[in-house]
């Protein structure tokens, strides 16, 4: 578990830019949107396609993300349940 | 009603966001010309460029910056020229398409593709709601900016206006062109064989430059815009009758145009119809040029208004910039900018002290 | 649509070039611009997909070899405008090209009126053109924006928008213009305006205040009156986002007084940059036919929302006043008033 979340630390930086951002600076049981990093609508879209991409998973709209990005420790549990690669 | 140019800002291959150019210029050797990149973060915070562009990033810096030098904190309009958009990320999505067969495509690089989201950007950044838009129409894009904010003065619409031109040239956009002939080799991207007459290519740039439009007269101003106008589908020998509607319409005569400031490329076919103009409408004025120093591109014609703009403030026009290093004006009091994009479209605006 | 307009198949044209030629000729001939003598005519056109159409299906032959050359150079949405402007029947003597993404062709319009309120043209043609292409259909995707059903405006279980492709264009001309050259307008461009919602790339604020702003600079441009609109003909895309949006704005400009309003998209899609211009001839056909389109697919309200679209279409109405919208990503949103001429 603690690899994965690591392993999205890593992915979610990288796919959403976060220049100058490590993966220590990610406190995975802080909400990703709103307050915490302050993402937005279309950084949660960049991460329904990493989840597709990367671990097999679709979503069929938006709004089933928003349980889902609570935090990295959130979104990790839900990939480990559901991911098909 | 008087509209001034209150201030500029350009990033080219020049010193961005400087006025270096005139005394320290950097001339090109090669036909592909990056431009060279400021210090963004002065200007956007990692958090709100990371999924900005190049593009984005030049036009956001050159915005704000020409809002600073003109003591500007809101524009009543913003409105941009730009030929391709954001073709960097225009070719990301592309190619993402085409790899990835349509799936699992990330929505950044579309959302950025746009044309307009350079002025809405900037809009974003100034947080302004006013008149905001884009002309996308090849080498006239930014004339056509141009003369929309002078539409929307004149009409008591707005008394401000940023106008910018925006382009940017990728790899795999300049190997395109290269194939249509567009590009010198770099052997012949000096200024030498620029100036030298039976040659086809030109070298590229990429440009952004903000101009900073105001009808309210201030102490500090780069120069007056007094007069624009935008024409199509015209023969060369329409030239000289389109050349002194315009000089009737604004009252001036021939003697008073000092300068010319042409968009001589060194592409023969584009060259032409500048040594026409120059031979039959304004064979008294100086010639000046500038894509030698800030490349071809859709909006090039950006940087002819601004390095104009630029030479009345300063009152002196660098030796570098008289075509043909010929001068014969002592006092440049009025320059008029000629663009013309191959033969179809063209513009003249007119600049004065 | 290359037989109808005679064009031989192995000439080099994009697909929205095409659709655009087509709208020409039929302004052209309904305006009948064929005999103006030397009139200034100025063509305004809005497109965002240009050439992308093209350039997706040869992308890799103009990186890797020369059989797909000519597209090249008509990649660029300057080069579709060109290539319309060469059928016109006559010179053009300005032609330029907007590209503010789903409010183009109503900002063609507003310069439009701009050009012949200064004195820069005596006749414009002003509207826009877009093809369909995976480019923009996969770019909605990844925004999860598209319905997969029939699009939904203003219903509560809206999914999002369908895609769409046209081209529409409008003639316009100052009145005395018209006069002398015995031309019989259709109606008068009473007001407009251009805002920005200054908001996000690509989403609408929640109370909608580019919209908002929009509508109320055009009705004061009119000299009008909120209660004197009769119709909106609305955005309305069917995304969740815009409805919700632009919903909130309508109630903020009229209040308890709405005035019939539907989107069209239901029956047209979304053609993107054409559609400020096929809404345009939408509203200038209710306006003077007296009819209000009906909006498509609509069952039950959006619960913040306190008004419903009109379902049915209503004809034998008397209508004065249309305000129709246009908005675009990266907060482009403007407004156009058609009146009756009294």
């Amino acid at each position: 578990m603690e690899q994965l979340i690591e392993e999205l630390k890593r992915e979610i930086i990288e796919v959403l830019n976060l220049e100058g951002m490590k993966p220590e600076d990610i406190d995975e049981n802080a909400p990703l949107f709103g307050e915490g990093l302050g993402l937005d609508s279309i950084d949660a879209l960049e991460l329904i396609v990493l989840m597709e991409k990367n671990y097999g998973i679709k979503l069929q709209n938006a709004n089933e993300g928003k349980e889902i990005f609570k935090s990295v420790r959130v979104m990790a549990e839900y990939i480990k349940e559901h991911r098909t690669k | 009603m008087d509209i001034f140019i209150r201030s500029a800002s350009q990033i080219s291959f020049q010193q961005p966001l400087d006025m270096q150019w005139l005394t320290a210029p950097i001339f090109p050797s090669v036909a592909f010309n990056p431009p060279l990149e400021p210090d963004y973060k002065q200007f956007v915070s990692p958090v709100e460029s990371r999924r900005m562009g190049h593009l984005l990033k030049r036009a956001v810096a050159v915005s704000l910056d020409a809002l600073r030098k003109g003591d500007c904190s809101m524009p009543d309009a913003v409105i941009s020229g730009t030929g391709l958009g954001c073709i960097e990320n225009t070719e990301k999505f592309l190619n993402a398409v085409i790899d990835n067969e349509e799936e699992c495509l990330p929505p950044t690089p579309f959302m950025q593709s746009t044309h307009n989201t350079v002025s809405s950007q900037i809009a974003l950044k100034l947080q302004c709601h006013g008149y905001n838009s884009t002309y996308s129409h090849r080498g006239t894009s930014f004339d056509s900016a141009l003369l929309d904010a002078v539409i929307q003065i004149q009409l008591g619409q707005i008394g401000s206006a940023l106008v910018g031109g925006y382009d940017e040239m990728t790899p795999a956009y300049f190997r395109m062109l290269n194939k249509l002939g567009y590009w010198r080799t770099d052997e012949a991207s000096d200024v030498d064989s620029l100036q030298k007459s039976g040659r086809v290519g030109s070298i590229s740039g990429s440009s952004a430059v903000s101009l900073l439009l105001t009808s309210s007269p201030s102490s500090e101003k780069l120069c007056q815009l007094y007069g624009i106008e935008a024409f199509s589908c015209f023969e060369k020998n329409q030239l000289p009758a389109i050349y002194h509607d315009f000089l009737l319409k604004y009252g001036i005569v021939e003697a008073d145009i000092d300068a010319v400031m042409c968009g001589f490329s060194g592409d023969d076919s584009n060259d032409e119809m500048y040594r026409y103009f120059v031979a039959e409408c304004c064979p008294q004025s100086d010639v000046l040029w500038y894509k030698h120093l800030f490349g071809e591109s859709f909006c090039a014609s950006a940087f002819g208004v601004y390095a104009a703009a630029c030479c009345l403030h300063q009152q002196k026009v660098p030796t570098h910039l008289y075509y043909m290093k010929e001068r014969k004006r002592d006092k440049i009091r009025k320059i008029l900018v000629f663009n013309c994009f191959q033969n179809i479209d063209g513009s003249l605006i007119l600049l004065s002290l | 649509m290359r037989e109808m307009l005679g064009i031989a198949p192995d000439f080099a044209i994009t697909r929205t070039s095409l659709l655009g030629r087509i709208a020409l000729r039929e302004a052209v001939q309904m305006a009948v611009l064929t005999k103006i003598g030397n009139r200034r005519v100025a063509f305004v056109s809005g497109t965002t997909v240009g050439g992308m159409e093209k350039s997706e299906q040869f992308y890799r032959d103009f990186l890797e070899n020369d059989k797909r050359n000519e597209y090249i150079a008509l990649h660029d949405c300057g080069a579709c405008t060109e290539m319309i402007a060469k059928d016109f029947p006559g010179r053009i003597s300005f032609q330029t090209t907007i590209s503010t993404a789903c409010s183009s062709a109503a900002n063609a319009a507003i310069l439009g009126a701009g050009l012949l309120k200064t004195g820069r043209a005596d006749i414009v043609i002003a509207g826009g053109t877009e093809c369909l292409s995976k480019f923009h259909l996969d770019g909605f995707n990844t925004l999860m924006i598209l319905d997969s059903q029939p699009c939904r405006p203003f219903d509560k279980n809206r999914q999002g928008l369908n895609l769409g492709e046209g081209a529409a264009y409008v003639v316009m001309e100052m009145a005395d213009g018209a006069a002398a050259r015995q031309a019989k307008p259709l109606c008068r461009l009473s007001g407009y305006a251009n805002r920005c919602d200054a908001f996000h790339q690509t989403a609408s604020s929640p109370e909608g205040e580019g919209a908002y702003l929009a509508m109320m600079a055009a009705l004061q441009d009119a000299g009008l009156q909120p209660v004197d609109i009769d119709y909106v003909n609305a955005h309305g895309t069917g995304t969740p986002n815009n409805d919700e949006s632009e919903g909130h704005a309508m109630m903020r400009v009229f209040g308890n007084r709405m005035p019939w309003v539907s989107s069209t998209k239901g029956f047209t899609g979304h053609t993107t940059s054409a559609a400020g211009g096929v809404e345009n001839v939408i509203s200038i056909l209710a306006l003077t036919r007296g009819f209000v389109p009906a909006n498509l697919n609509f069952s039950e309200k959006i619960d913040s929302l306190d008004f419903t679209p009109t379902t049915e279409v209503k004809t034998h109405v008397n209508l004065n006043h249309i305000l129709t919208n246009s908005f675009g990503f990266g907060g482009n949103d403007s407004s156009c008033i058609f009146s009756k001429i009294s």
